[in-house]
């Protein structure tokens, strides 16, 4: 199972009580110009994950140990002047989705929106570092 | 003259043995300590200091020297604690931290500018493990720990 796929999981699970809300399989790849997520409102769009492998000891065998850092990226667009008067929850679930990932050194979960037009655009950003 | 390059791993290798011939870079039986970040040889002539009423600065003469050789290394599990394997060479059997507990003396050389070459220069002694503080923290995510050598008698230098 990819980070990816352990998020989407999560992201369904924690958002099962939520009808008004979809979850995609897809990729939110561009159609016609726009990414999906600006298409279709109220779906949640998982990127493909990021990955940087960095070298976090050095040692003179050159046996080095690296720290890799996933990075994934969800997004969530809907009616900024008529918001799910839950968004706040809405919010909060889709963060803690991170909490899935196992095996980890660091999960971090941020978000930040812009609003374009009426649609206000949420894009979540997880990282994940591990050291291998 | 020219700097001795360690860029390739094959340089700078601290080989410990039960006895003088297991600890010879590239000779069988010896542990070759991986994962070594830094090492140091402390080749440090004893001194004291004196001051005398015709002089502005103080004297000084030399006592024994006091060697030692320390490093800090990423532990590895066989190497800290051992193989249990009942090898003759008893660093392999219990590892550094066993070896150091139980106070044996061990055999030691430093490559410093590699090994199997004409010309290859390593510096050896006898002595004591210790000073192993094996720390873990969720940043690093692997166990480190400094080592140091406590030389017992004199270190040599030998060219190949």
């Amino acid at each position: 199972m990819s980070v990816r796929s352990d998020l989407i999981t999560q992201i369904t699970t924690n958002l099962s009580g939520h009808s008004d809300i979809n979850i995609s399989q897809e990729l939110p790849f561009d159609s016609g110009g726009n990414p999906l997520y600006e298409k279709n409102p109220n779906v949640v769009y998982v990127d493909e994950q990021d990955i940087v492998v960095e070298q976090l000891y050095r040692t003179l065998d050159q046996g080095n140990v690296n720290q890799t850092t996933t990075t994934v990226n969800a997004y969530l667009s809907t009616d900024a002047k008529n918001q799910f008067t839950d968004i706040n929850t809405v919010v909060s679930n889709l963060l803690i989705a991170r909490n899935v990932v196992t095996n980890v050194t660091d999960s971090n979960s941020d978000y930040e929106t812009d609003i374009e037009d009426d649609t206000i655009t949420y894009t979540f950003a997880y990282t994940f570092t591990t050291t291998i | 003259m020219a700097v001795i390059n360690v860029t390739n791993g094959t340089q700078a290798i601290l080989t410990l043995g039960y006895d003088l011939a297991t600890s010879v870079p590239g000779n069988a039986g010896g542990l070759v300590v991986p994962f070594v970040q830094d090492i140091t040889v402390n080749a440090t002539p004893g001194t004291v200091r004196y001051s005398t009423l015709d002089s502005t600065s103080s004297s000084a003469f030399t006592t024994v020297n006091e060697n030692s050789i320390s490093l800090n290394l990423l532990v590895d599990e066989t190497v800290m604690f051992g193989d249990s394997s009942g090898n003759v060479n008893t660093v392999i059997d219990k590892g550094l931290f066993g070896t150091s507990t139980s106070k044996d003396e061990i055999f030691f050389s430093v490559s410093v500018t590699g090994t199997g070459n004409s010309g290859d220069i390593y510096i050896a002694g006898k002595g004591f493990i210790g000073g192993l503080a094996p720390t873990a923290s969720i940043d690093g995510a692997v166990w480190l720990s400094p080592c140091e050598i406590i030389v017992n008698g004199e270190l040599t230098k030998t060219v190949e």
